[in-house]
Parts: C-alpha cells; structure tokens; sequence
C-alpha cells in the first residue's frame, strides 16, 4: 500500500519552460558567447531540473540540452552535424556530468525524503505511546492504535482482539473502520490463504496476549517501512492489552481489600458486641451469686458457654475463610501443656490430671502455633473431663514420635463407638448419647482438627486399652541437631 | 483498705458499674471516664495509682490513649478487651500498658489482677535490691550468682541469670517475648530470639517444683511470661 508517486508534472513544465526560455535568450546573444557558457548554463538548468522535477526530468532535459548545443552552438550551426573533433568532447562531457550530477542529486532527494518518513513515523509512533499510557481508560487507547493503524496502513478495518485465556474465545477489544461487522480472527493458516486480511499476533512478555486484524476490499500488501510501523504497532497494542488486564486486576484487588476490611470490622463488632453485655451478665450474676442465690451460679456458667460459642463460631468462619493466622514458632512442648493445665485447672478442681513427661530428657521443642496447640488441647482435656466419670483420672502424655512431638490426652469414658469414629471431627457433631446441654455447639473437636493442620500438625483418636479414649495431637518436632545451637 | 484511687475509662457505664463493684474491697475510690479524651483529663487532674483502660472507646484508639498516659504517668494500667488478637496484646503491653484482662472476666480474676498491679506499683523494684533476695522455697544471690534451694545449689546459665533477673525485677508484669529479649539479649538480634522458649522451659525446670504447674514463671499465650513473687 503505498502511495509515492506525488504529482511532479508541474514542477517537469516549470523546467522544461526555464529550458525553453535559456534556449531562445542564449541563441540570440549567440555571437558574444561560446561553447562552455552554453554547457554550463545548461547544467545548471538540468541540476535544478533534477532536483525539483526528479530523476526523468533531469536526463529528458539533459538530451535536449545535449541536441541543442549540437544544433544551435556548434559549427555548422542549424544542423544535426559535428564538423570538429573537439565538440564531441565538449558534448560528451557535458552528457556525462549532466547524467552523474542528476544521479547523486536524485539519490541524495531521495534518502532526505526517506529520512522525513522515519522521522514522522517515530513522531507518530511517540505520540501514540504516550497515549497508550495516559488516556483515561486503557480501552480507549486500543481504539487510538487501531485507528491509527488503519490510518497509515490504509485498509478498510483494523480490529484488536483479546484472548481471554487458553479456551475462552478472544473478545473484540477496539476496531476501527465502520460497515464491516466483526468476525472473530481467522486461524493463522487461514489468514496466509487469504490475501485481503492480515493478522498480527500480538505478544507481551512472551506471551500472546491478542491479535490485531487487517480487513480490506482489495489484497494487502505492504513494503517494509509499513510492515516496519506495524510491527511497532502491534507491540504499542500488545502493551495497551497487557495494561487493560492490570488495570482490571487492580481493581479486583482492590476490591478484594476492601471486602477483607469489612470482614474484619464486622468480626470485631461481633464479637466486641457479644462479650461486651455477657461481661456484664457474668458479673453482676457473680454478685448475686455472692448474696447468695444459687440460680445466678446457672447465669454464669450459661454466660461463659455463651462465650465459648461465640469464640468458637467466630473461629469457625475465621478458618473457613482461610483468615486464622498460624505463628509458627520454636516453642517448648511441656511450655503448651503447662497452659493447657492452667487454663483447665477451674474445670479440674478436686480431679486427677496426671502428666507424664520425661524430665531427664532435653526439653523437646516443636515449631507450631503456641495458641492455636493450646486451643486444641484445652478442648481435648476438656472433653475428657466432660465425657470420663469424675472419679477417673485423666493423663497427659508428652513423647516424640518419629519427626512429631506426640501429646496425648487419655480418659477412662466410654470412648468412641466404632460407627461414629469417622465423624467425631466434623463440625456440630455430639456424642449420640450426651445430654443436649453437654458444653458446647459442638464445634471443639472439627476447629481443632483444622487448627492443627493448618500449622503441619496431626489430630487423631484411638481406643484406649482397658477401655477409654486417647486423643494425640502431633506438632512438628524440631532436630535435636538443631537444638545444639544452644549455647547456653 | 489501702488509699488509691483508681480511673476507670470505658464507654459502657454498665461495664464501669461491674469494674467499680469488683473493686470496691480494694480501693477507697473509683474515678469514671467514658471516653478517651475525658479520661486523659481526668488521669492529668487526679493522678490515680492505677487506670483501667478500655479498649473499645469511641474517640480514641485505646493504644493511642495508653501511649498518651505513659508518656507522662508511671501509674500501671490495666487494659480491658474484648479482642483475642495476642498480636494486640504484645503491641498494647510493647507500648505501655502492663496488663490486660479478656472480657467477660470474672471479678475474683479481675480483682487478684487489680490487687497484684497495685502491690508492684508500690513495691517495685525494692525487693530485688535486697541480697540475697528469698524467692517462695529459693534464695537468690543476684551479686554472687548463686541459687539455692535448701542445702542444693543450682546451676544456671549466663542466660538463664539474666532471664531470672528480668523476671523477678518486673515480677508480677506481663513481659512480652520482645521486652524479655531486649533486656537479656540487648541490642543482638536474629535467631536468639528463637530460642528464648526454650530457655525459659529450661530455667522452668530448675527452679519450679513442677515444670507443667509453674508457680513462678506463667505463660501469658501467645503475649510472653508473667513472673509472681510468692508471698
């Protein structure tokens, strides 16, 4: 598609005129001039000729100029005769100077002209980067490049498609050109057959991420500065793409905060909310209880069920939504169990809590989650102690199994029936023959599951020999090896 | 009763009311504030011995009001939230506070924590100056660096000294892991601080009678360590 040949007729009269014109002044001072003035005056003539009116004009008027100093100038005048030797030198030499001279002038236009082109395709090209990167929407800036691709490549259509993935089908992101109703790009191979569309495959960061589609009437076809421009724009189009994706992924991330912060806020209202009025129930019916009225002891110990529950489901959509933080850090085993023991020693008054636990050994140390572990075993001894007749002990053990660190909690209850083994660690499950106001939702053991897991852990149970059950949390131990470090 | 005066700053006039029963056999009077802005007024007229420092205030981030109050008031003060994030816990006690209770609390809870916070406000420090000092069943030479319990003498390392001097100096305060780090280890930072834990497990085993049912060195889950001087 290009479109040189600019309209030089006028500029070949203008100088066939000025030819005319030397001609008939030069001819009537012919006595008071020679040769050589005539040569040179010509030359003159056919260099301006050459430059203004190209190449064609400049070697016309040089033959012309060439006949005429024959016929006007040279002895015999007015005849097509050469009577001395020397005249031949003087016209050949004329024809050769006035045939290189056009040559290296031509040459010389033609890579100025060249050169402007250059310069306006990068002025053109600069000004459509700028745009790409500054329209309001980046939507905005694909139509700019494919209108401007349709522009200087001069075909009917100019469409950018998006691929939306590896099996979605690309979706038309901006076309220039009216009438033609977009069809989705042709296949590669297809494109090679028919020579009226053209498609660029447009990529960024190695990655195809479009392609930009050429629609005309007639075949396209390009030479290289356009080929060259629409290389470039293509890569302008592949970053416009690249650019339309981000800006939608900001927003979705964006989006995605914003709903996080509204999560957050409502869980801190909530349970804010919630503890807020029980720290007042529990009080004041701790005060009464005080006065004496055994009723009020009811209040409290609902209250803090109430609290535990809250807690509880607070966690539970905590865990769901992937959001419980896990603090994985180097903590010593017997550290967690002394606060499980502490936190249980209210529940425990008056009952056996045995531990056994191997003092000579080096202390044995896990990376895990110090208050999540502790969260697990706090319900494993209590659900021990809810569910084992009050007169059995209930014991701890703390060992290191393999590249676990195993702590067990073991009671003399009736243990788990075997049909319901499977379903003890799902949420709001209850042991078929507790009573409905055992404790709590039901959630303990289901949260702990969970909560162990998250930070590498295990939670398993087993019958207990000679009847009862064993719950063993597992943590991940770290090296002895390691441990060395320890200096002291 | 002792004569303090204790600031209760807390939007909910039903929580001041169960804070101000709880209290009533501990102090001869209690100071009310329902927000931030008041009770830094009324912490800067009354000079309480101790503040109870709601976290949930409408005007003020409770840590802002803590850091405010510490900035020119050494009186302890005891924050009430109702968050369990132990992140908010070890940033509140890092930038003041000295102690928290969780809500709901009990007012036997509340009032042993109130009594402990007063008791060190007016005896801190003193008892670690006296050599050597009588902890519960152990008597301690800071000096000397010795330790024994009856006619046994125990062995304990550099670290686990400086870990027991920090304790008993600060007894009866929540320490951060980060507070006892900075003032055992100094300026050293990286993988020590790892291994505090296990220290404080190690120096459990020397100096408690039952490692697991700690008397001396409580853990505060997920916050840090809380030392309590037997009486």
């Amino acid at each position: 598609m290009t479109h040189r040949p600019e309209r030089r007729w006028p500029s070949a009269l203008l100088w066939t005129a000025i030819f005319l014109f030397s001609t008939w002044v030069m001819v009537g001072v012919q006595g008071e001039i020679t040769e050589a003035h005539v040569a040179l005056l010509y030359l003159l003539v056919v260099l301006g000729a050459s430059s203004g009116g190209g190449r064609g004009v400049g070697f016309s008027l040089a033959v012309l100029a060439f006949i005429s100093i024959d016929y006007y100038f040279q002895p015999p005048y007015a005849r097509f005769e050469i009577s001395k030797r020397p005249d031949w030198i003087v016209l050949i030499a004329f024809m050769a100077t006035a045939v290189v001279a056009t040559q290296l002038l031509a040459r010389a236009n033609e890579k100025a002209l060249e050169a402007r082109r250059r310069a306006d395709e990068i002025d053109r090209l600069a000004s459509l980067g700028a745009e790409t990167l500054s329209t309001g929407s980046a939507t905005q800036a694909l139509t700019a490049i494919a209108t401007v691709v349709r522009d200087t490549i001069g075909t009917d259509t100019c469409e950018i498609w998006v691929h939306q993935g590896e099996s979605a089908a690309p979706e038309l992101a901006a076309q220039a050109g009216a009438g033609l109703i977009a069809e989705p790009p042709p296949v590669l191979p297809l494109a090679v057959i028919d020579p009226r569309t053209k498609v660029v495959p447009l990529t960024a960061h190695s990655r195809s991420v479009g392609t930009l589609v050429l629609r005309h009437s007639a075949p396209i076809v390009l030479d290289a500065g356009a080929s060259r421009f629409l290389s470039a724009l293509a890569y302008y189009a592949a970053l416009g793409i690249e650019r339309v994706r981000l800006v939608a992924e900001a927003e979705r991330a964006e989006a995605l905060r914003e709903a996080d912060r509204l999560k957050d806020a409502l869980l801190a209202s909530v349970s804010h909310d919630l503890r807020t009025p029980l720290t007042t129930i529990k009080a004041l019916a701790h005060d009464i209880a005080d006065d004496g009225d055994e009723r009020a002891g009811t209040i409290e110990q609902q209250a803090d069920r109430l609290n535990r529950m809250v807690a509880d489901l607070l966690d539970l959509s905590r865990l769901n939504a992937g959001e419980l933080p896990v603090r994985a850090e180097l903590n010593a085993a017997e550290d967690v169990v002394g606060a499980a023991i502490q936190q249980v020693s209210a529940a425990f008054a008056g009952r056996e809590l045995r531990t056994s636990i191997a003092w000579s050994e080096p202390v044995l140390v896990g990376r895990f989650d110090f208050v999540h572990a502790l969260r697990i075993l706090v319900n494993l001894l209590e659900n021990a102690h809810k569910y084992s007749p009050k007169s059995s002990p209930v014991d701890i053990e703390l060992s290191r199994v393999g590249p676990m660190i195993a702590i067990s909690v073991a009671d003399r209850g009736p243990g788990v029936p075997a049909a319901e083994v499977e379903r003890i660690f799902e949420p709001f499950y209850r042991p078929e023959r507790s009573t409905p106001d055992a404790g709590s939702a039901g959630l303990g053991l289901s949260i702990a599951l969970r909560l162990a897991m998250a930070q590498g852990g295990t939670l398993s149970y087993a019958d207990r020999s000679g009847g009862g059950s064993v719950f063993t949390l597992g943590l991940p131990a770290v090296a002895d090896a390691a441990m060395d470090a320890l200096a002291g | 009763m002792m004569a303090d005066t204790i600031l209760i700053i807390d939007d909910e006039p039903q929580i001041r009311r169960v804070v101000k029963n709880a209290l009533s056999h501990e102090v001869s009077s209690v100071l009310e504030a329902s927000d931030g802005a008041e009770g830094l007024a009324v912490a800067s007229a009354q000079r309480p011995t101790l503040v109870v420092l709601d976290l949930g205030l409408p005007d003020m981030a409770g840590i802002d009001v803590c850091r405010s109050l510490r900035s020119w008031s050494s009186a302890p003060i005891v924050v009430l939230s109702a968050r369990h994030s132990d992140r908010e816990k070890a940033s509140l006690l890092d930038s003041g506070a000295d102690d928290y209770i969780t809500k709901p609390f009990s007012n036997l809870e509340f009032a042993a924590r109130i009594r402990a916070n007063l008791r060190r406000a007016q005896a801190s420090q003193i008892a670690a100056s006296v050599q050597p000092m009588t902890i519960g069943s152990l008597v301690a030479d800071f000096t000397a660096r010795v330790l024994r319990r009856g006619s046994e003498t125990i062995h304990l390392t550099p670290i686990e000294w400086e870990l027991l001097r920090t304790f008993v100096t600060q007894a009866g305060r929540t320490l951060t892991h980060q507070q006892i780090f900075n003032a055992v280890w100094g300026r050293a930072f990286g993988d020590p601080q790892q291994y505090l834990r296990v220290h404080v497990a190690n120096l459990r085993r020397k100096i408690e009678t039952d490692p697991v049912r700690p008397q001396l060195i409580v853990t505060e889950p997920g916050v840090g360590y809380r030392f309590e001087l037997p009486r």
